[in-house]
């Protein structure tokens, strides 16, 4: 039996550092660790800080992410200050986060993910130059588009934003922003265009309602084989190749969901506050596990830091969450090798088990029992993993799908805001409490956990949809989402294991920016431009 | 309903005349240089006709800022081994030769990645005046505020970005 080690990174080509390491026998991979490489410790950076700070200083955790940071704290502080949020308000941020998001589906697809696509290794699939016609990197006629007009959904979130990256619009008891009939007519005019241009003209080939009208697996094959628009589009066309180079038969992943959910109902959550939190979605939460459906509830959330570089080896609750890291030297002797602590859930009837973040997660959540008139009913995700299971296919088309969906959200959300009323309640700055604030961004649930003692922040943790995703194994030994994912992938070439990149991408991580840290390379010739030498 | 393609019927307005782009990370002390130049230039008042971004980490972003601009100002954080707080201009001939597109990480841009990412996105609008003032860093762990030496450097760049727009302080 041949053993081989492989050590791949980066994989994630956003926001910074993931090395993973995985043992291949007989052409497949037996085992993988997810190692962060890097400690971020922003909740070290809030300590006793002002309860507002949360707003400014999370946007900057991501340059991807930064709206669904800054909705996700705002919440944490609306629920901890017991505020008054205006209809209005809760319009404008659920607008706004659903715009990064949609920013983010087709740049995601085509810069990151759909690259790997045109991969040598796939050369002898029949299908394999059209997908480099349509693929690859700054020349690919799809890739050209897609990515040229992702960044119309974020022109709308900076109408009322301010700016897109790193708003910090959004403050608790509402919105910093007096939009004008002419703001809404733009945004209108702006999203229209990208419908037409992008989602329709060349992802889906059809209208976003008969897209939606897919309700079963059966109907998505159906769909494809319709009519030559849609058998030709990037969508009929990425369904076909995943069938043809196998990507709908791994990266299964743990089989088990988190979604916390995101986008209220405005009248149902003008005083937002923990328990009234689940009943006010419109894209509902929920845990998906060993083929039940329970309802989320945060009180059931740990982090586990047993073989993370932090101290000890407990599992604790974000409100009584410690963030002590430990010399990684230190820590690998301890069997630690990660800066990503372990999100958990206590499923249940099952105990503490890692899950699975992200818009399949939000998909199975979307088909779960008993919905109100306001949420999200969707049933077309369970059904596909019923069928075919969870894959490499399976996430990303559930991604995809949420482009049609979150467009007709944000063209009723718009029409829906009333001019004449108010976007903001001033809040009274309570000097104690406790807050919880989620959303779901892009790559999944992102939530903070804020406790204000005496006026200054005592705690504070933020726990992203990448922890989710690429934790290390925790105190069970139980594998993180994203190792258990690469565990069964067959490698074909192990000079270029594209399977690997796949599976990884698949679930979007993206670690802390660091973006900006120079490494120095261009050194050399910079040093020829000296204009103030001797400062 | 079903397009083509293309943005011919782009209903966004191309923006004009002058923008300046700060980037950098405000969360690791002078990576946030930049950010932090923009937010001085905004408290001054720079007049109408120049845009101020924070372009923040989301490098690609800075591409799509720089559409149909007369002018860049970009300015950001460097590490080449020089004495803390150096500030440099990149030449005209350095900005030409721009890194490769193929293997650029969508978010581990340096300004000249911006810059190449920019030229292929923005063709015909591509700006053709484009500055690039580079700082220094001594420090950029997380949470840390501006070090001495770069803080130092912020009213030579400062004034060194309004005399390449034209605008005396």
């Amino acid at each position: 039996m041949a053993t081989v080690d492989l050590h791949v990174s980066p994989l994630g080509r956003v926001e910074g550092d993931l090395d993973v390491r995985v043992t291949i026998e007989d052409g497949v991979v037996t085992s993988a660790w997810t190692e962060a490489a890097m400690f971020r410790g922003f909740e070290i950076i809030l300590q006793g800080k002002d309860p507002q700070a949360g707003l400014i200083v999370t946007p900057r955790i991501c340059g991807i992410c930064g709206g669904s940071h800054l909705y996700k704290s705002c919440y944490a502080l609306d629920v901890a200050w017991k505020t008054h949020v205006p209809p209005n308000a809760t319009l404008v941020r659920n607008i706004a986060q659903a715009c990064e998001t949609l920013q983010s589906i087709p740049r995601y697809f085509y810069a990151l993910f759909a690259i790997d696509l045109t991969n040598k290794n796939y050369a002898k699939s029949p299908m394999y130059e059209e997908a480099v016609r349509r693929f690859a990197p700054y020349v690919g006629e799809s890739y050209q588009h897609g990515v040229t007009t992702s960044n119309k959904p974020v022109e709308v979130y900076a109408i009322f934003g301010g700016q897109w990256p790193h708003s910090s619009f959004m403050v608790p008891g509402g919105v910093m922003c007096g939009p004008t009939l002419s703001d809404v007519t733009r945004s209108i005019a702006i999203l229209e265009h990208w419908k037409d241009d992008w989602l329709e003209g060349r992802w889906l080939g059809c209208s976003v309602e008969r897209w939606l009208e897919n309700r079963t697996w059966e109907d998505v094959l159906a769909w494809v084989d319709e009519n030559e628009a849609q058998h030709n589009s990037d969508c009929g066309f990425f369904i076909r190749y995943c069938q043809d180079v196998g990507l709908d038969a791994y990266g299964q992943g743990v089989g088990n969901f988190i979604a916390t959910g995101t986008y209220f109902q405005p009248d149902l959550y003008t005083d937002p506050t923990i328990d009234g939190r689940n009943d006010a979605l419109i894209g509902r939460g929920g845990i998906y596990a060993d083929g039940q459906f329970h309802n989320f509830d945060q009180a059931r959330v740990s982090e586990d830091v047993t073989h993370s570089f932090f101290e000890g080896t407990t599992s604790r609750h974000p409100f009584e969450g410690e963030t002590k890291p430990v010399d990684p030297a230190e820590g690998r002797k301890q069997g630690k090798y990660s800066w990503a602590k372990s999100p958990r859930y206590d499923v249940p009837g099952s105990g503490f088990v890692p899950l699975e973040a992200g818009p399949l997660a939000r998909r199975l959540a979307a088909a779960g029992p008993n919905p109100g008139a306001h949420q999200d009913d969707d049933p077309l995700f369970l059904d596909i993993i019923q069928k075919i299971g969870p894959s490499v296919m399976t996430r990303q088309l559930a991604r995809m799908h949420e482009a049609p969906k979150y467009y007709q959200w944000v063209r009723d959300w718009l029409d829906e805001i009333d001019l004449h009323e108010s976007f903001y309640t001033k809040p009274e700055e309570l000097r104690e409490g406790k807050g919880f604030g989620s959303t779901e961004a892009a790559r999944g649930s992102l939530s903070d956990w804020i406790v204000i003692e005496d006026g200054k922040i005592a705690n504070y943790q933020v726990v992203t949809p990448t922890a989710w995703n690429i934790g290390p194994r925790d105190g069970n030994e139980a594998l993180g989402p994203i190792e258990q994912a690469l565990v069964g992938s067959p490698i074909v070439d192990q000079e270029d294991p594209v399977e690997l990149g796949h599976v990884a991408r698949s679930f979007d991580s993206c670690l802390v920016c660091t973006v900006h840290a120079y490494d120095g390379k261009t050194g050399r010739e910079l040093s020829k431009f000296v204009i103030n030498g001797d400062m | 309903m079903v397009g083509t393609g293309g943005t011919e019927h782009d209903p966004t307005t191309t923006p004009t005349g002058t923008v300046i782009i700060g980037c950098g990370n405000l969360l690791r002390g002078d990576d946030g240089f930049g950010p932090i130049l923009v937010r001085q230039l905004w408290e001054d008042g720079v007049g109408d006709h120049v845009e101020l971004v924070d372009g923040g980490t989301a490098g690609m972003d800075v591409g799509f800022k720089m559409r149909g601009r007369e002018k860049v100002v970009i300015v950001d954080a460097a590490a080449t081994g020089s004495p803390p707080g150096t500030v440099f201009r990149v030449p005209a001939e350095e900005l030409e030769d721009l890194p490769a597109l193929e293997g650029l990480h969508s978010h581990q841009f340096r300004w000249d990645h911006a810059l190449a990412f920019g030229r292929w996105l923005l063709k015909d609008e591509y700006p053709s005046d484009i500055e690039v003032f580079l700082v220094e860093a001594e420090n950029i762990a997380m949470g840390a505020e501006l070090s001495p030496a770069v803080r130092d450097a912020m009213p030579v760049v400062k004034e060194l970005v309004l005399d390449s727009i034209g605008v005396r302080p």
